[in-house]
């Protein structure tokens, strides 16, 4: 099947489909994955000037420390950019369409953003800028992840 | 920039370009190396320097022809060569060093490539994904992206900054149609564009979204390509058959984010970094310029660009657009040879490219009347560059 006629690709299921793309933590990205499977979202947090950092790194890009560890932030945010997406490129999102992918600015510092989707939220509700809170959903077995939903 | 320690292209070339060429990447580059020899004069003997770009877009297959700068002068029978290198982002990381290593007077004639292949289509890649036994492990800053579904650059590097575009500057899907309307103009009248037939505001508008609010006619079109640009000295300039093209003045820039999900600003990204260094570089201004050529991986990094580069104020490249000032005839023709989108995706070098022809007074029916000035860019997000040539 092919693109260029314009109908979207699809693919049958398998046990891959069955799964989103799964992290693979590191010594440095653990602490986020193991503080989300308890329900909380945790970014690394320079010691020295308390700058957030995230991606996570090994030094604060703004004083050079390299003492960092993670804080646990509120879960409010607000839309930064999001997307529908309309056609899958993986084989789990083939049956999920379409999803809200967005970029969301946590509260606790500016131009501090995450990648997550939107959820649990009409789609003519969501527009850039609106307030978000924080819920944790098992997508997959063994995969949980920080989404987002209109704030109360 | 005047001088006689000026740089200037002398040559292009284009390889055969489409899906599935049958062509290994070697043989795209002979090509591309050849054709741009020819249209300079010029025999290998007298190149001294390789800078190029090579990869595919997708997984690598194994076995496949690697193109390294090195291996490709030897190939061509180049004698020692006193620059070799590898760069992107796109085109622009060879052309930049190209530039770099003459006016550094390192090398005196650099042969400039970008040489790309398609691999696999977005179906084709999904069914193997598909058909792979365990999930895919993500590491790296991907972890924190693809687990939500970020899968396509579509969706980061066009889809959310457009949805941003639109929400905080008002701009409107019809204003995209009218670019890609425009844009798709001009194909028609380039015989080396593959998309050809004219676009209404209706096929527009009826084009299927990839991901909101990009469409499919928002998209370049991958393809089998080399492409190939040969620069020399001034001085050296005069000794081969075409007109040679001047670098008024060039900018390669980054900005922090490694990634284009986390990227600082998504509406003011590295190429308003590379056009405010680019315009400190000449006594020229964006109100000098005659023709842009623009790199349209997908529309909004055009939209970008336009307002990167001072052709219009920030947040206006949507009515700029529509008012048709970028369209043939308007007061500054964009992408006349098409674009990535209806050229195919060569990565950044047909912007080059197309400058030469209009700067040389090549281009045939998209001919920019009395064009002596161009400007052109490469890519978006964490990383880009820009260009600007004159004819004098």
């Amino acid at each position: 099947m092919s693109t260029e006629s314009g109908a979207p690709p699809t693919t049958g299921s398998s046990a891959a489909s069955l799964s989103p793309p799964v992290p693979a933590p590191t010594p440095l990205t653990a602490f986020f994955w193991e503080s989300v499977a308890k329900g909380q979202l945790s970014i690394l947090r320079c010691q020295s000037c308390g700058n957030y950092v995230h991606y996570p790194r090994p030094i604060c890009n703004r004083c050079l420390s390299e003492e960092l560890a993670p804080e646990v932030v509120s879960g409010q945010a607000t839309l930064y950019a999001h997307t529908w997406a309309t056609q899958a490129f993986h084989p789990y999102f083939v049956d999920k369409l379409p999803y809200c992918l967005a970029v969301v600015e946590l509260a606790e510092q500016p131009g501090l953003r995450i990648t997550t989707n939107i959820v649990d939220t009409p789609r003519e509700q969501v527009r850039g800028g609106m307030a978000l809170e924080i819920v944790f959903r098992e997508v997959a077995p063994g995969l949980t992840l920080p989404l987002f939903r209109a704030a109360a | 920039m005047k001088g006689a320690d000026r740089v200037a292209a002398v040559g292009v070339g284009y390889s055969k370009t489409g899906r599935r060429s049958g062509l290994t990447s070697w043989q795209l580059a002979i090509q591309a190396a050849k054709a741009a020899l020819a249209d300079a004069g010029m025999t290998p003997q007298d190149l001294d320097g390789v800078a190029l770009l090579w990869g595919v877009a997708g997984p690598a297959p194994a076995g496949l022809d690697i193109v390294e700068p090195m291996d490709f002068g030897y190939m061509l029978g180049c004698g020692p060569l006193n620059w070799y290198g590898e760069a992107g982002p796109a085109y622009i990381g060879p052309a930049i060093q190209a530039v770099a290593a003459i006016k550094s007077g390192l090398a005196h004639t650099v042969l400039t490539l970008r040489i790309i292949r398609q691999r696999m289509s977005s179906a084709e890649q999904l069914a193997s994904e598909g058909a792979e036994p365990k999930p895919m492990l993500v590491g790296g800053d991907s972890q924190f992206t693809a687990p939500f579904g970020s899968v396509s650059p579509i969706q980061s590097i066009a889809a959310m900054p457009s949805q941003r575009h639109m929400d905080l500057f008002g701009t409107t899907e019809e204003q995209f149609g009218a670019h890609v309307i425009a844009q798709r103009n001009f194909a028609s009248q380039n015989p080396d564009a593959i998309f050809r037939d004219p676009l209404t505001m209706e096929d527009y508008l009826n084009s299927r979204f990839i991901s909101t609010p990009v469409r499919l006619l928002d998209c370049d079109y991958p393809v089998d390509s080399a492409s190939a640009v040969i620069y020399t000295t001034a001085e050296r300039a005069k000794d081969f058959k075409q007109k040679p093209v001047y670098v008024e003045s060039a900018s390669y820039s980054s900005t922090k984010y490694l990634t284009f999900e986390n990227i600082d600003d998504m509406t003011q990204s590295s190429p308003f970094h590379a056009a405010r260094e680019l315009w400190k570089r000449s006594d020229l201004t964006p109100a000098d310029v005659d023709t842009a050529q623009l790199y349209d991986g997908f529309t909004i990094i055009v939209f970008q660009w336009l307002e990167a580069l001072g052709f219009c104020g920030l947040g206006e490249s949507g009515p700029f657009v529509e008012a048709g000032h970028t369209a043939q005839g308007g007061s500054l023709p964009v992408n006349t040879d098409g674009g990535a989108c209806n050229v195919g995706r060569r990565h950044g070098a047909n912007f080059c490219i197309e400058s030469i022809h209009q700067l040389r007074g090549e281009a045939g029916p998209r001919q920019v009347p009395d064009a002596k000035v161009a400007v052109w860019a490469n890519a978006v997000g964490p990383f880009s560059g820009a260009m600007i040539m004159t004819s004098e």
